[in-house]
């Protein structure tokens, strides 16, 4: 749930953990994130397709990947974020009946004019190790 | 006459456009509807994306798109019929020359593994995309845990209606060989 007032800036220390993100992944999660970020790749949402390249079942698409990295970010540091950038790497596959955790953690933290700057170092584990890392940057308005 | 090897063939499309007919144009403009679809399957409660008022009183001071939502705009309306036999390109013909390639030498399998954004501005209820993608590199063939493969990557800069910036996303995908493939 997205916080209704943002983060103060002035407020962080590098090293602040941001609040977890714990899914459950159902199939319905994945199917869901494929068609509304509109990737129709059968191995998403057609488990024969899947098993014939070689997976055990459908496996979340990397579109849903980097909207879930972005909500966990905004939903921490609340409506007037903008990220910046968001650079990701997969690792194992997510399948339906994995619970999927974010953690992060603010690794730097910059001033620009009237702007703070957020450096943070995510990643997201399943029931089969690391699926995500990566790195992001969101910048936060700082109050005069 | 000489038989170029598959490298070569790959390595002469570095630096090129993937796709033939120049950038991609958005289906639809920047809507609500995708945006309320988007936001209800990441369950994604920001409510600059949906709130009108609550937009309007952000920093943001008005409805924006999710910023993730920036690859989507763009991707083609599919033909549902043989979208498997197609490997799962969702439009027929037009098929990206080095997916082609890779496919054809029997490397179907198709694996994302790295996505980088660079956000220039949020987008706006209204807004047209568009896309030009480069291919930036094809690596050797490397073993990994699904087969042989080679990674692909390309770089895509996404401009609006007047041309300016509206991010930049480099793409990595594995191509490869599936070890308990289609036979």
């Amino acid at each position: 749930m997205t916080a209704a007032t943002s983060v103060d800036w002035s407020s962080l220390t590098v090293g602040d953990a941001l609040p977890e993100l714990v899914l459950d992944v159902t199939a319905t999660r994945i199917v869901a994130g494929a068609i509304a970020s509109r990737d129709l790749m059968p191995v998403h949402h057609d488990r024969d397709y899947a098993n014939q390249q070689g997976a055990p079942d459908i496996f979340m698409n990397i579109l849903s990947d980097t909207a879930y990295c972005s909500r966990f970010l905004t939903d921490w540091a609340g409506p007037d974020a903008f990220v910046r950038r968001l650079a990701i790497r997969l690792g194992v596959p997510v399948f339906p009946g994995h619970t999927l955790t974010f953690t992060g953690e603010v690794t730097r933290l910059t001033r620009e004019h009237d702007e703070g700057l957020v450096e943070i170092e995510l990643r997201a584990v399943n029931d089969l190790g690391e699926h995500v890392s990566g790195t992001a940057t969101i910048n936060l308005p700082i109050a005069r | 006459m000489t038989e170029t090897t598959l490298d070569e063939q790959l390595q002469a499309l570095v630096g090129r456009p993937i796709g033939e007919g120049g950038p991609a144009h958005a289906p639809d403009p920047v809507n609500q509807p995708m945006i309320r679809h988007w936001a209800a399957a990441f369950e994604d409660a920001n409510p600059v994306y949906t709130d009108p008022v609550a937009a309007a009183a952000s920093r943001h001071s008005g409805i924006v798109a999710p910023p993730m939502m920036l690859q989507t705009w763009i991707m083609a309306t599919p033909k549902i019929t043989g979208i498997a036999e197609r490997g799962g390109s969702p439009v027929e013909g037009g098929r990206v020359k080095v997916l082609a390639l890779l496919s054809d030498a029997g490397f179907v399998g198709t694996l994302a593994s790295n996505s980088e954004f660079e956000i220039v501005r949020y987008l706006r209820l209204g807004d047209e995309v568009s896309a030009e993608t480069v291919l930036e590199s094809v690596s050797p063939e490397k073993q990994t845990r699904l087969g042989p493969g080679h990674f692909v990557t390309w770089v895509t800069t996404y401009t609006d209606a007047c041309g300016e910036v509206l991010g930049r996303q480099r793409f990595r995908i594995l191509k490869f060989r599936p070890v308990a493939g289609p036979s």
